[in-house]
């Protein structure tokens, strides 16, 4: 259950431009985002749901659906290096 | 539910097992020696790679790494299951317009599970002067 409706929690940042000893290390807590956006997701409820009930879509299953689509994230590793930059983006 | 178990039954409603043979598989299951009919979790396929090797003779080297979750085409074809029945006939319409003669209907769970475990076996290589690149699934 966790897996399945459970956003990505945290992201780790990695950028190392070409001649710098140290790099920029960043930890992302994306759960504060997810706190930040919460009361307006709640706010725009009600006229999701409209929205659904007028164009017949399932109300729950979208909403269980894209919080699914927003967990699948778990896992994305996204390594980029060139001559001049290396960046790392991890998203746990 | 667990997996192991839910497949058996999609198998069974899918008319690929007798309800004898569910019975015998989810006993199976529940005494813990089913062994490899049923696949466990940990076998599936977890995440689509892309590594991308090239050297750009202006920019120089440049390497790709990219790993993207199987989950997220899982959610996506589970996206497309609250598409309403009108708007699926549509895209339906609109693919075989353009000469794709696919059926979104037929993207279910069921059908990606078996889409995605033959995933496992692809790996796509290619190799240039300057480019090589690797797709695979782990």
């Amino acid at each position: 259950m966790r897996g399945e409706i459970l956003p990505p929690l945290t992201a780790t940042l990695h950028v190392k431009p070409k001649g710098w000893r140290f790099g920029i290390r960043l930890w992302l807590p994306l759960f504060l985002l997810w706190l930040l956006l919460l009361p307006l997701v709640v706010l725009a409820l009600p006229f999701l749901f409209v929205a659904a009930v007028v164009f017949g879509v399932r109300f729950w299953s979208s909403i269980r659906a894209a919080l699914g689509l927003l967990a699948a994230f778990h896992g994305t590793k996204v390594e980029v290096e060139n001559s001049n930059t290396r960046v790392f983006v991890k998203v746990n | 539910m667990n997996d192991n178990r839910r497949q058996i039954l999609d198998m069974l409603a899918q008319g690929k097992l007798t309800a004898e043979e569910a019975e015998r598989l989810i006993a199976a299951l529940e005494r813990g020696g089913l062994g490899a009919t049923v696949m466990a979790e940990s076998d599936k396929v977890k995440y689509l790679r892309v590594l991308v090797d090239t050297i750009d003779p202006m920019a120089g080297p440049t390497k790709v790494n990219v790993r993207v979750p199987m989950q997220l085409l899982r959610a996506g074809v589970r996206l497309t299951g609250v598409i309403p029945a009108s708007a699926r006939e549509e895209v339906n319409n609109a693919l075989r317009k353009e000469g794709i003669p696919f059926d979104i209907n037929n993207l279910t769970p069921q059908n990606l599970e078996e889409l995605v475990e033959q995933l496992r076996e692809l790996t796509v290589d290619v190799n240039n002067e300057n480019t090589k690149v690797r797709v695979f699934c782990e």
